[in-house]
């Protein structure tokens, strides 16, 4: 294999290294790299309690969560389409495998998967619904979004699941390294996976095909329909997964697990580079756009700004960032 | 009509370029009031041009010549602008707003009526059935426009360009949509105008109606008017003449069809559904294209042609029977056609050829990346290799693989959707209209590929609005009209005469067959 790659890719001059530098450039995720840099850089020198060992491991505990639902918005909005229901399914996900635990006393493997199917059936669902009738995204996944809160009541009867099995609190309580736990492990083992996926992958490209002109993909032979109903099947299994961390992190199934993730998980995608239109992003971009939403949330805490004000700046951040992004690819696109 | 009247509406002398291609040299044109002026010509003859120039879609400046209204220059800026000097367009698209009602649309745009912000909705109606009154047409102006058929919806346009009153009348392609005895009431309409002493001009590919209802033709070719006919003297063997007469000799690579090779392809009774309106489809077609042939499906737009290859590759539903390489296929997708070894090249690159978001590379290894992976995973040198030995074997001239699809010239993208196309070695291609907005170099390249491939033993099916390119290139023609075949003819059998004389007599027994 390796022979292979050699005798066909041509030698590495200077001219294709100014090329990978470029690539590298437009990809998107340095630039956003960069800028979370600059702010790190910034509340640190303003309250260097902010690179705490303390506040670190708040910063990427709190990403791992929505960070293992960033990664399936990114494959969604790769493909075209995009998921407002992800919080619902989380806090869905999370109650329903507690009630198999507990009140239905099954076995805790069992619970898990019963909540990751129901994050699987309903992206399913959300997926057969937008490709299948035509409804768009937008609509079927808002509509998801009440019907998976009223279930959440429907399922819970208002009062969060407690006490939880043992096992649970100890997925939730272990400390794998740094203080961080079973969840930032699998946040970083699927973050890799996708994003190879994404790259390298046959699957990956077509991914890439469908989302940028779904007409194409369909002429050059891809089952489109497969891949947009499959990408909604990853983001609602993978909002389920996150729900039953956050469970086992609280040690109990409460009604408000993923309330409002939504918007921040889109928000954070979209600050990494990931088009909203589709077919344009990569996993790596939209994790560190959701970690640099964070950074910021938790910078502005540090140095004191009243929560009120975190909205506005995530606010901002997010129009700013989409509006870097169009003028990096108007930059680049411009100068290949 | 008498010539003696003095024209209320002309363009003398009108010279228009597009980026070095002259699409008119010259054109002189002009249209008395009361009179039906037809503007005849090929796909490319400039008749859109000459259109765009009079109703001010091409602004007063960006051409040379003069344009005069009742014997004053006049400079339209905008379509606006010639709207409200008098001149009316009615467009060959259906432009309507289905959610509102006949009336408001017969007025859109000025459905305050001129004073004020409100909308009169019952003085709108009183106003709208004035109109229809006048021209004839049994309409309820209080009726949704998205419960209307496509002719009645072209009678609505109609109207809404009759409302300021035109005193010139452009109509593009009116009767593209329309079925026997809507064309009747649509030329009642049309008499009707023309007795007010509205001087209209009739855009149209399809001579019958030419010959039914114009008082005067203008037929261009090349940018220039071949000739004009009075009334007295309209022949359809003298239109097709002129539209068709020699133009700039092009050369075709010499190519000569295999004798005695298998059918590559074979198709029986290919029927694909019309979408209403102006796309007809396809009724019962049955072809044949040997291995190593190159077969022409020559028609006018909208004819079917497109419909044909896109019932074959499995884009749209299709019935009949295909055989390819003499075994019985069954498509049901482009991919079950892509599995049978069949290949499309479609006629929109933006639309529905490149892919913007992938770079070069990427963009001709989509779908076809199979070989070039191992348990779905892309070799990357695998796919360099590939990328760059299509890249130079089709001339493709990119920086790099890396290079943006947007910034490649209209030639060197084609080139990347051939290489795309040609990447798994198809047994049958299909082309739609292959030399779309290429330029001359590449337009060769192209049909030295297409003999190329002959050679190599591909069977070519090719669609092309330009006549004379398809007879060129092509071993066989088939002349599509109305969704059928109509007419067929070997290299050096027939040219674009013979193709237009095919496509207006099916179009006139259509008629007879419709008023009958």
């Amino acid at each position: 294999m390796n022979s292979a790659a050699e005798v066909s890719s041509p030698p590495r001059d200077a001219q294709s290294f100014r090329r990978r530098l470029i690539g590298f450039i437009a990809v998107g995720e340095v630039g956003v790299l960069a800028a979370m840099a600059l702010l790190v850089a910034f509340f640190w020198l303003l309250e260097p309690a902010f690179l705490s060992e303390r506040n670190i491991r708040a910063i990427l505990n709190v990403v791992s969560f929505v960070g293992i639902i960033a990664i399936g918005q990114t494959i969604l909005l790769v493909a075209g389409e995009f998921d407002l229901s992800v919080g619902s399914v989380a806090g869905l996900s999370a109650v329903v495998a507690a009630k198999l635990m507990t009140a239905a006393a099954l076995p805790v493997g069992v619970g898990i998967l019963g909540g990751i199917g129901v994050g699987a059936l309903i992206g399913l669902l959300n997926g057969l619904i937008v490709v299948r009738l035509g409804i768009p995204a937008f609509i079927q996944t808002l509509g998801m979004l009440f019907i998976g809160q009223g279930l959440i009541q429907v399922v819970t009867g208002g009062y969060p699941v407690y006490p939880l099995p043992e096992a649970i609190n100890t997925i939730g309580g272990t400390d794998l390294a740094f203080g961080l736990g079973w969840s930032f492990a699998f946040f970083i083992i699927a973050a890799v996976v996708a994003d190879f996926v994404l790259r390298r992958t046959v699957l990956g490209r077509n991914m890439y095909a469908t989302g940028g002109n779904k007409e194409v993909a369909h002429l050059v032979g891809i089952n489109t329909s497969a891949y947009k109903i499959g990408a909604f099947i990853t983001v609602g299994a993978l909002s389920a997964i996150a729900g039953m961390f956050v469970m086992a992190d609280l040690g109990s199934g409460g009604t408000s697990i993923g309330s409002g993730w939504e918007l921040t998980v889109i928000a954070g995608v979209v600050v990494g580079g990931v088009s909203l239109f589709g077919g344009a992003g990569t996993v790596a971009g939209g994790v560190v756009g959701i970690l640099m939403l964070k950074v910021v949330q938790s910078g502005l805490v540090v140095i004191g700004v009243n929560s009120n004000w975190q909205q506005i700046a995530v606010g901002v951040i997010m129009v700013m960032a989409v509006g870097l992004d169009i003028v990096r690819r108007r930059y680049f696109i411009a100068g290949a | 009509m008498s010539s003696t009247q003095a024209p209320l509406f002309s363009a003398t002398a009108i010279t228009k370029n597009f980026g070095g291609v002259q699409a008119l040299r010259g054109v002189d044109f002009d249209v008395v009031p009361g009179e039906i002026h037809a503007l005849l010509g090929q796909n490319g003859a400039g008749k859109s041009t000459l259109v765009k120039i009079l109703n001010g879609v091409h602004p007063a400046g960006s051409y040379t010549g003069t344009v005069q209204l009742d014997g004053r220059p006049v400079s339209f800026a905008s379509p606006a602008d010639a709207r409200s000097n008098g001149v009316g367009y009615v467009p060959q698209e259906i432009e309507v707003l289905e959610q509102l009602s006949v009336a408001e649309n017969v007025f859109a745009g000025r459905t305050g009526l001129g004073d004020g912000v409100l909308v009169h909705q019952r003085r709108l109606e009183q106003r709208a059935a004035e109109i229809f009154a006048d021209l004839g047409i049994d309409m309820d102006p209080r009726a949704y426009v998205a419960s209307l058929t496509s002719a009645q919806r072209h009678l609505v346009m109609i109207a809404r360009a009759i409302v300021l009153k035109p005193r010139v009348l452009m109509l593009d392609e009116p009767t593209a949509s329309l079925s026997g005895t809507e064309v009747d009431a649509l030329f009642s309409v049309l008499r009707r105008l023309k007795a007010q002493g509205v001087a209209m001009i009739y855009i149209t590919h399809r001579l019958p109606e030419v010959l039914a209802i114009c008082d005067r033709a203008t037929v261009l070719r090349d940018g220039q008017v071949a000739v004009r006919i009075a009334r007295e003297d309209f022949d359809a063997e003298t239109f097709i003449f002129s539209m068709s007469g020699q133009r700039l000799q092009r050369l075709f690579p010499e190519h000569a069809a295999p004798v005695g090779a298998p059918a590559a392809l074979e198709v029986r009774h290919l029927t694909v559904a019309g979408h209403g309106g102006a796309v007809h489809g396809a009724k019962d077609i049955d072809l044949s294209v040997a291995a190593g042939e190159i077969v022409g499906l020559a028609g006018l737009l909208g004819s079917g042609r497109s419909e044909i290859l896109h019932g074959i590759y499995g884009r749209v539903p299709a019935e009949g029977e295909i055989h390819v390489g003499g075994q019985a296929v069954s498509i049901k997708s482009p991919r079950d056609a892509r599995a049978a070894g069949i290949a499309l090249l479609t006629e929109d690159r933006k639309r529905d050829g490149l892919l913007f978001n992938l770079p070069v590379g990427a963009n001709i290894t989509i779908g076809n990346l199979a070989p070039l992976s191992r348990h779905g995973v892309v070799r990357g040198g695998l796919e360099r290799g590939a990328i760059v030995t299509a890249m130079r074997a089709l001339n493709v001239k990119a920086s790099s693989p890396q290079a943006a699809v947007t910034h490649l010239s209209g030639g060197n993208q084609q080139k990347l959707l051939f290489a795309r196309v040609l990447m798994r070695a198809p047994k049958v291609l299909l082309l739609d209209e292959p030399t779309k907005g290429v330029d001359a170099a590449t337009r060769h390249e192209i049909y030295r590929l297409v003999v190329e491939l002959a050679d190599k033993g591909v069977a070519l099916l090719i669609v092309a609005s330009e006549l004379e390119e398809l007879i060129g290139l092509c071993d066989r023609c088939l002349v599509v009209a109305d969704g059928r075949i109509v007419d067929e003819f070997g290299r050096g059998e027939g040219g674009e005469g013979r193709v237009l004389r095919s496509v207006t007599k099916a179009q006139a027994e259509r008629q007879a067959q419709v008023t009958a």
